[in-house]
C-alpha cells in the first residue's frame, strides 16, 4: 500500500499478538494492584510479578516493531503513546524494587492511568471519528530522518512518564488527606511520603522536559533554520515546563506543602497530556508527523 | 554588637524604596507570578490562529515585556544567592555545639553498650560515616572531638547554574537576534544568490533527487553550493535536511524544493518560438494584456481522481505536468491547463494560435540563510542549564555532625539538608545502623 511500508505477515501477527497480550496483562495487574490497595496484602506481589510480565511482553513487542519498521518507534502516535506507557512502567518498577516491596500502592494508581493511555490509542479511535490513530508502519520523511529524533522524543517519553507517576501520586495524596477514615485509604503510604515521590518524579520529569526542549530547539535549528517557531507544540511543552518549573520553585524556595502543590501537578499533568493529545486533534501545527 | 550594627544597616538598606524595589524584583513570590502569567498568556496564544497570535501576542510590546521581567526577575534573584550560596557550600560551620546539634531538625542518638574512650568513638563514627559515602573528618573544638561529614556539596550549586544557563540562554538568543539576519532565496543548477546582508553569494554548482524506498514520502534533494566572497571561495559544500552548511557564523538551510518547468511557446502562423522557464505559481502571457495561464502545481506523477481532482502518485518522474488555468483579458478563469511533458497544447490568441508545450523541468531548491553568531553562547548556555538541573535534582547536599558524651556512653547525631529533609532521615538512620553494627562489632570483638 502506497505510504506505508510493507511488513511480513509473520512480523505482523507477532507485533499484534504481543500487543495485546500486553494491553489484557496491563490490565490483569491493574486488577491486581486494586485489590491490594483495597486490603488483600498478598496482592502486591502477586500484581507486582504480573506487571512485569507485562513490561516484558510490552519491551518484546517494541522490539518487534522497531525489526519490522527498521526504526526505533518514535513516530506518530500509536508508537510514542507505545513507548510513553512502557517508560511510565519502567520508572514505575524502578521505584517499586528500590522500595524493596515494602509498598506496592503506587501501582494502584499508575496502573488504571496506563489503561486509560491504553484505551486512548486503541478504543478512543473506534469511538470518536475525529481521532485516528494509526498502527500502520510508516516510513520516515527526511525530516525526521536525524539523530535528534531519538534524543528529542526518547527525552520527552520520560518527561511525559515521571510527570504522569507524580501524577498518580498526586491523586493518591488527595484521597489520603480527603478520605481519611476510607478503609483502603488506610493501606496509602503517608501524605509526607507521598509528597516527597511527587516531588522526585516531577524534578526528574522536569530534567527530562527540559533535555525534550532544548534538543527539540537545537533540532528545529538543523532542520528548519530556527530554534523556536511557536508551535503549538512547542508552546504547550513550554506551558508544562512554566507550570511544573512553579512548582518545583514554590516548594523548595517558598516551602509551600500539601494542596497547593498537589494541585499544581494534575494541573501540570493536564497541561502534558494536552500538549500529548489535545494539540494533535484540537489544533494545527508543523508537529504532525501522523 | 557588631552583628547587631550590621543588620540594623541591612534593614535599613531594604527599608529604602529602591531596596524594597530590588527585594520584590528578585523575589520568588514575583518569579512564581511571572511564571504563571506566561503560561496563562501561552493558552490563550495557542487558541488563536498560529500567525495572528505570532504578530499580535508573541511579538507585542507587553508580552515581551512580560520577558523581560521574567529575565530580570531572574538575573536579580541569581546575583542575589551568589553570595550565600557560596558561603554555605564552601565554608560550613564545621564546629557544634552538643546542644546546636540536639536542635537540629533532623537528630539521632546511639546509646552504646558501654563507655568507652572519645577518641575511639569518634574514630568509629567517622569511619562509618566514610563507609556511607560521606566525605568526614574530626574537629576539634571547644567542647571537645566532633564529626564532621558532608555529601554532593555540588548540589549547593544547582540553582545557581540551572538560573545561569537560562540567562546565557537568552543573552544567546539577543545577541543572535542584534548580529544576525534570516531571509530566503533559492534556484536551479548554474543560478548564483546574492546575499548582501553576509556579504556573500552562493552559487548552486550540482543538485541530485534521492528518492525514498516509499516513493509516496518526499524525498531528499541534495545540492552542492560554493560560497563565494568578493570572487574568492570561503565555503562549500552538499546541502539537504537536516544537513545545513555552515561557516563563520553563517547557515544555509535547505527548506524546501520546488520545480521549475521549461516551456515552449510556438506560433502556428509564423512558426516563431520562445522559451520561458516557469515555477509552478507562475504566470505565462501568451499575448500581452490578453489571455495567460496561472500554474498552480506541478505534479511528478500525474493522476486524477473519479472527481477529476489532480494530483500526484508519487514523487518518481514518471508522467510529469504542470497544472494551472487560462486567465482571459479580464481576469476571468477560462478553462483548466494540463501540460504534459512533449504534448503541445493549442489556445488561439488574437494573432491566430500558441502551441504551448513542456518539454522538460529540474528542481529548485529553497534555502533559508541565516546569521547567528549568539550559537556557541546558546550551546554553552544550555549545556549550563542541563547541568544545574542534574545538579539540583540528583545531588542533594547534607551534612552531619556527631558528637560523643563518654558519660551517657551517647553519640549524638544531628544532620541539616539544602533540599530534602525526607532523604536526610533516611540516610541519618542508615548511618545510625552502621555505628551501631560497627559499635556490636567492636564490642563483639572485645569480649
Amino acid at each position: 500500500m502506497a505510504g506505508y511500508l510493507e511488513i511480513s505477515p509473520l512480523g505482523l501477527a507477532v507485533e499484534n499478538i504481543l500487543f495485546t497480550a500486553a494491553a489484557v496483562a496491563y490490565l490483569v495487574a491493574t486488577a491486581g494492584y486494586l485489590t491490594y490497595v483495597f486490603g488483600l496484602k498478598k496482592f502486591g506481589p502477586l500484581a507486582a510479578y504480573l506487571l512485569r510480565f507485562s513490561f516484558l511482553l510490552h519491551t518484546a513487542f517494541l522490539v518487534t516493531r522497531t525489526v519490522n519498521a527498521g526504526r526505533l518507534p518514535l513516530v506518530g502516535h500509536f508508537e510514542f503513546g507505545n513507548v510513553f506507557i512502557w517508560a511510565c512502567v519502567l520508572f514505575y518498577l524502578w521505584g517499586e524494587w528500590r522500595l524493596q516491596g515494602k509498598d506496592y500502592s503506587v501501582g494502584a494508581f499508575l496502573t488504571p492511568l496506563i489503561v486509560l493511555y491504553l484505551g486512548y490509542l486503541t478504543v478512543i479511535p473506534q469511538l470518536v471519528e475525529k481521532i485516528n490513530i494509526s498502527r500502520a508502519h510508516k516510513p520516515l520523511q527526511p525530516v525526521l530522518q536525524s539523530n535528534w529524533l531519538q534524543v528529542h522524543v526518547s527525552a520527552s517519553v520520560l518527561g511525559y512518564a515521571c510527570f504522569s507517576l507524580a501524577f498518580a501520586v498526586a491523586l493518591m495524596w488527595l484521597l489520603k488527606t480527603w478520605l481519611k477514615d476510607k478503609s483502603f485509604v488506610r493501606n496509602l503510604p503517608e501524605p509526607q511520603i507521598l509528597e516527597e515521590y511527587m516531588y522526585r518524579a516531577s524534578g526528574l520529569g522536569f530534567l527530562f522536559q527540559s533535555i525534550m526542549i532544548i534538543t527539540g530547539a537545537i533540532w528545529a535549528d538543523t532542520s528548519w533554520g530556527r530554534y523556536w517557531g511557536w508551535d503549538p507544540k512547542e508552546v504547550w511543552a513550554l506551558i508544562t515546563w512554566f507550570i511544573f518549573a512553579v512548582y518545583l520553585h514554590a516548594r523548595f524556595t517558598r516551602g509551600w506543602r500539601g494542596l497547593r502543590t498537589v494541585l499544581l501537578v494534575i494541573v501540570g499533568w493536564v497541561a502534558m497530556v494536552f500538549t500529548w493529545v489535545g494539540v494533535a486533534w484540537l489544533l494545527t501545527g508543523i508537529h504532525s508527523f501522523g | 554588637m557588631l552583628k547587631e550594627k550590621k543588620g540594623g544597616a541591612r534593614r535599613e538598606l531594604s527599608a529604602k524604596p529602591v531596596g524594597k524595589i530590588l527585594k520584590f524584583l528578585s523575589s520568588m513570590q514575583l518569579g512564581i507570578i511571572l511564571l504563571l502569567l506566561l503560561a496563562a498568556i501561552s493558552v490563550l496564544a495557542t487558541l488563536r490562529e498560529h500567525d495572528a497570535a505570532i504578530q499580535s501576542i508573541y511579538r507585542s510590546w507587553w508580552y515581551l515585556g512580560v520577558m523581560a521581567f521574567t529575565a530580570l526577575n531572574l538575573l536579580l534573584c541569581t546575583v542575589r544567592r551568589i553570595k550565600p550560596l557560596t558561603r554555605q557550600a564552601l565554608y560550613p560551620q564545621k564546629e557544634q555545639s552538643a546542644e546546636a546539634i540536639a536542635k537540629m531538625p533532623v537528630r539521632e542518638t546511639v546509646v552504646l553498650a558501654k563507655s568507652k574512650p572519645a577518641e575511639k568513638v569518634i574514630s568509629l563514627v567517622a569511619n562509618a560515616f566514610r563507609r556511607r559515602g560521606l566525605k568526614a573528618e574530626i574537629i576539634t573544638g571547644a567542647q571537645g572531638k566532633i564529626v564532621f561529614a558532608q555529601k554532593d556539596v555540588c548540589g549547593y550549586f544547582g540553582s545557581l547554574l540551572t538560573h545561569t544557563g537560562l540567562l546565557i540562554i537568552l543573552l544567546g538568543a539577543m545577541y543572535g537576534a542584534l548580529t544576525g539576519f534570516e531571509r530566503q532565496g533559492g534556484g536551479i543548477v548554474g543560478d548564483r544568490i546574492s546575499v548582501p546582508e553576509g556579504n556573500f553569494a552562493i552559487r548552486i554548482m550540482d543538485m541530485w533527487v534521492e528518492h525514498e524506498e516509499d516513493p509516496t514520502v518526499r524525498p531528499r534533494v541534495y545540492s552542492d553550493v560554493s560560497v563565494t566572497e568578493g570572487g574568492r571561495e570561503i565555503a562549500g559544500g552538499v546541502i539537504a535536511i537536516n544537513q545545513p552548511l555552515r561557516f563563520g557564523g553563517n547557515t544555509i538551510y535547505h527548506t524546501t524544493f520546488r520545480y521549475v518547468s521549461e516551456i515552449a511557446v510556438r506560433n502556428t502562423s509564423t512558426g516563431e518560438t520562445s522559451m520561458y522557464r516557469v515555477w509552478d505559481r507562475d504566470y505565462l502571457p501568451l499575448e500581452k494584456d490578453g489571455i495567460h495561464i496561472h500554474f498552480l502545481a506541478f505534479f511528478p506523477n500525474f493522476i486524477t481522481n473519479e472527481e477529476g481532482v489532480p494530483s500526484s502518485q508519487n514523487y518518481l518522474p514518471e508522467n510529469p505536468v504542470l497544472a494551472g488555468i487560462l486567465y482571459d483579458d479580464k481576469e476571468k478563469p477560462q478553462s483548466h491547463v494540463y501540460l504534459a511533458l512533449n504534448e503541445p497544447v493549442t489556445f488561439s490568441v488574437a494573432g491566430g494560435e500558441l502551441e504551448v508545450t513542456l518539454t522538460g523541468f529540474q528542481h529548485a531548491v529553497v534555502y533559508t540563510i541565516t546569521r547567528n553568531l549568539g550559537r556557541p553562547i546558546l550551546v554553552a548556555g544550555a549545556l549550563m542549564f542541563i547541568l544545574g538541573l542534574y545538579l539540583s535534582f540528583f545531588q542533594q547536599p547534607r551534612r552531619f555532625w556527631a558528637v560523643y558524651d563518654q558519660k551517657q556512653a551517647a553519640v549524638l547525631v544531628g544532620g541539616r539538608s539544602y533540599r530534602s529533609r525526607f532523604q536526610l532521615e533516611q540516610e541519618l538512620l542508615q548511618l545510625v545502623n552502621e555505628i551501631t553494627r560497627r559499635e556490636e562489632e567492636e564490642h563483639g570483638r572485645i569480649s
